[in-house]
């Protein structure tokens, strides 16, 4: 039982928690039980070493607590670190169990700590990216509990990357409404920067806000052009074979720029059932996070590949791999990542859809001249 | 540091549980600012040769050598350029040095393993008594004779020489000068206690279980966790830890997948995957409470060129979610509350231990600074990128704290120079192995070690 096991525990502050190992052992000590306790401790102070007054920090077994501040010159600080049954022989027990302890508490690990510091917030959507440091290239990762957090990068390229996606997020969140949560998640594994997008798009339950929604937030994310091509390539992969929400929906897109785009949606909404099962299917890879994404990506990428285009249920998180993996990271143009990505995601999607998303995916393709299959 | 102000309070948790504690806030860090733009690069293109990057060094540093070789050997020594020599008159040049070594490795000696020759193994010193000295400036180069203590030079230092032609065509120099201290700037620190934490070679990733409790005490230390009352309040005045990079180990380095067969290496994970996922688990504890510097170092998962681009935020996926992580490259700049930082994780100094008779890594670190240029050795023996508008690497301004990551083990000296400049150099140990890191005092501009033990430190005292 370390100090820092007790307060993550019990809840209290690392400091009550060192008195109150203190106080247990005193008081076992006094009940003169069989039971022998070993206690260690830390010790700071200062040191002279090699000519240099030295700060030591030590953790100490009671044998060796008083040789310990009897070399220390200044004690700075003693307090008892752990308490246990058995004699250590090293300190791993003690790294195990902080180390433990720590880790299912990572998001609240300074809860506990004796200072607080009030420049540690997670980055949010709403906050201007504040990231100073200009060279963080594409997508960035977030942080999975956060929904709205993250993004450090600076302003987007245009508005109109962020609008479009909103529109076409609004839509396929349209579609979502049966499962929110869905949307939150796919947009997260894929755009892996608009979290907050897809979170605020599968929310509100009528479109119209679903899309007013995305606006303001998208506005707020202030996403790099790179994660908002990945969003909107994501979405039509996902909301493809989606329902067919009507045309008119997709008019309401703000992106005036990209009418092949309006198309695609439009036809992408007209499969219903083909989105709840992406988003099913999407939602069960998403769940699976950070720390696995990467490799999680690169096991989907190649089992789409190895799947049969024939299959109609192509499981959706391998199609946004690849839609990633074709696009490289500093894609300029949103044009040319859904380009690819839609052609991505016919070749491994569904062959009678093909032909449709083809249509217009060969507009933009030729339009971009991009390298983008068009088979 | 800690200690004194720590003591009256330090069995203060030797006691029943009292009523709620205390907790600290963090001193709020007032002026930062990241002074690193030169090195950060943006479009890299490897298409132009090295030879632009020498040509810029020395047009960037002939003006104050040329200053301080008249400031040295009189206000009319004649300056002259390579080609412009004249037998048997004194002069002074200011070039390039080149060191020919024998034993310093070659690409050529490298393809020799083609014909079963044996490649040279690497030696912790390539110097030698044969080792001869060659000028080079923009046109020519000459050979030099007579400079004292040449082994302590080395390829890519900028020079000026005072001596005179021979016949047979060498120079023989009389005496030789550096561009000496930039140039100083306006110090304009805290006026209390404010400390920085300089810590390098975390390690992680390496096999030994040891360092890792150092490593857990060091972030709990300065998360405030440790220690009684009095020290966390010290704590507390820590403003900043800047982690001067080998945050991995060596042996996460393990390029044997490369080697083996697909099929065989299909499963297996990089060991720099684990390790960077503890990396982010601790940079999430530090961040969550102090804000920290991440320069990478040579095992690092970044470029291997100096200067290096800082790891990618995808990396650190926890850590990365608060605005308190910096990812800055490695050599790294900035500005704390009006004390100007630099510093390297090390590379450019053992490359010149590589190559110099110098041997302490202090001495180097100062030999740098004296000489106005963070690593002469690139990129001759230590990887650059191709620069051809300007070397960033040249000391344009002195700063108030100079580091170095990575070496074998702790020193500081506070440098003054003539003109009012106040240096203040550490070299920071490599943690993995030391267990010990630096606390700087930016109000005085002083350097404390700081050790972290767990048991096994016992049976050693």
């Amino acid at each position: 039982v370390t100090y820092k096991w007790l307060s993550y525990t019990l809840g209290v502050h690392v400091n009550q928690a060192k008195q109150m190992l203190y106080d247990y052992v005193e008081r076992k000590r006094k009940e003169s039980s069989g039971a022998q306790l070993h206690v260690t401790y830390l010790v700071a102070g200062n040191l002279l070493q090699n000519g240099h007054v030295c700060h030591k920090v030590a953790v100490v077994r009671e044998d060796k607590l008083e040789a310990m501040k009897s070399k220390l010159s200044t004690i700075a600080s003693v307090h008892v670190y752990s308490i246990q049954k058995a004699l250590l022989k090293d300190s791993s027990p003690l790294y195990n169990t902080d180390y433990d302890i720590v880790k299912t508490n990572l998001q609240h690990c300074s809860k506990f700590s004796a200072i607080h510091c009030a420049a540690a917030v997670p980055r949010t959507p709403p906050d201007a990216p504040q990231a100073p440091v200009p060279t963080r290239s594409p997508p960035g990762h977030r942080d999975p509990g956060a929904a709205g957090a993250v993004n450090g990068h600076g302003p987007p390229a245009a508005k109109v990357p962020p609008q479009q996606q909103k529109g076409i997020m609004g839509m396929f969140a349209a579609k979502a409404a049966a499962r929110p949560q869905d949307t939150p998640k796919e947009a997260k594994a894929e755009a892996k920067e608009a979290p907050g997008v897809s979170a605020a798009s599968s929310k509100p339950p009528t479109k119209n806000n679903i899309m007013n929604n995305f606006f303001g937030k998208a506005a707020m994310n202030k996403l790099k052009a790179n994660s908002v091509p990945e969003q909107p390539k994501e979405e039509k992969e996902v909301v493809k074979p989606s329902v067919a929400v009507a045309e008119p929906e997709s008019s309401p897109n703000t992106v005036a720029e990209k009418p092949g785009k309006k198309t695609e949606s439009a036809r992408i909404q007209q499969k219903d059932q083909k989105s709840k099962t992406k988003r099913v299917d999407r939602s069960d890879d998403e769940e699976e996070r950070d720390p696995e994404n990467v490799k999680k990506k690169r096991k989907r990428i190649k089992q789409l590949l190895s799947d049969s285009s024939d299959e109609e249920d192509v499981p959706p998180s391998p199609t946004p791999k690849e839609e990633r993996t074709p696009s490289p990271p500093p894609a300029p143009a949103l044009k040319t990542d859904l380009g690819p990505a839609s052609t991505e995601v016919s070749a491994g999607g569904r062959k009678r859809k093909r032909k449709r998303v083809l249509k217009s995916k060969m507009f933009i393709d030729e339009e971009e001249g991009c390298m983008g299959k068009t088979g | 540091m800690f200690s004194e102000q720590a003591a009256p309070t330090a069995q203060g948790l030797l006691a029943p549980p009292s009523a709620e504690p205390p907790t600290f806030p963090r001193v709020a860090v007032s002026g930062y600012s990241d002074c690193s733009q030169p090195f950060q690069l943006g479009q890299r293109s490897f298409c132009r040769q090295y030879a632009h990057i020498y040509s810029v060094r020395l047009a960037g540093m002939r003006p104050s050598l040329e200053q301080r070789a008249r400031s040295r050997w009189g206000e009319d020594v004649a300056l002259r350029k390579l080609s412009e020599l004249q037998a048997g008159e004194k002069c002074c040049v200011v070039g390039t040095l080149f060191k020919a070594m024998e034993l310093q490795p070659s690409i050529l000696q490298e393809i020799s393993e083609e014909h079963n020759l044996v490649p040279q193994p690497p030696l912790p010193k390539y110097i030698q008594p044969s080792d001869e000295l060659f000028l080079e400036d923009e046109l020519q180069r000459i050979k030099l004779e007579g400079i004292t203590d040449m082994q302590r030079l080395v390829t890519g230092t900028i020079l000026a020489v005072y001596g005179c032609e021979q016949e047979d065509g060498k120079f023989l120099v009389e005496d030789h000068c550096f561009s000496g201290l930039p140039p100083p700037l306006a110090w304009s620190g805290p006026s209390s206690d404010r400390f920085v934490l300089l810590a390098s070679g975390l390690g992680l990733g390496s096999v030994s279980g040891e360092a890792l409790l150092s490593t857990q005490l060091l972030v709990d230390v300065v998360t405030g966790q440790l220690g009684a009352e009095g020290e966390q309040s010290c704590a507390a005045h820590i403003t900043r830890v800047i982690l001067a990079g080998n945050l991995l180990s060596q042996n996460t380095q393990s390029r044997d997948t490369i080697n083996k067969a697909k099929y065989l290496t299909k499963k297996t994970q990089a060991a720099s995957v684990e390790a960077v996922k503890m990396l982010d688990e601790i940079l999430l504890q530090l961040c969550t409470s102090v804000p920290v510097d991440v320069m990478p170092g040579e095992f690092d998962p970044t470029n291997y060129t100096l200067p290096q681009q800082p790891l990618h935020r995808c990396m650190l996926p926890l850590a990365s979610a608060y605005t308190t992580l910096h990812l800055v490259t490695n050599p790294y700049q900035a500005s704390l509350d009006g004390v100007r930082f630099l510093g390297t994780s090390g590379q450019n100094i053992s490359d010149i231990f590589k190559y110099s008779s110098m041997d302490d890594y202090l001495e180097i670190l100062e030999w740098t600074l004296l000489a106005g240029h963070i690593s002469p050795t690139a990129p001759d023996t230590l990887g650059c990128y191709p620069f051809y508008k300007s070397d960033p690497f040249i000391l344009t301004e002195c700063p108030h704290v100079y580091f170095c990551g990575n070496a074998p083990r702790f020193q500081s000296k506070l440098l003054q120079g003539k003109e009012g400049q106040r240096v203040l150099l550490v070299t920071v140990p490599d943690f993995s192995a030391t267990q010990t890191a630096c606390l700087v005092n930016l109000r005085d501009l002083t350097c404390q070690p700081i050790t972290f033990s767990g048991f096994g430190a016992d049976s050693e005292d």
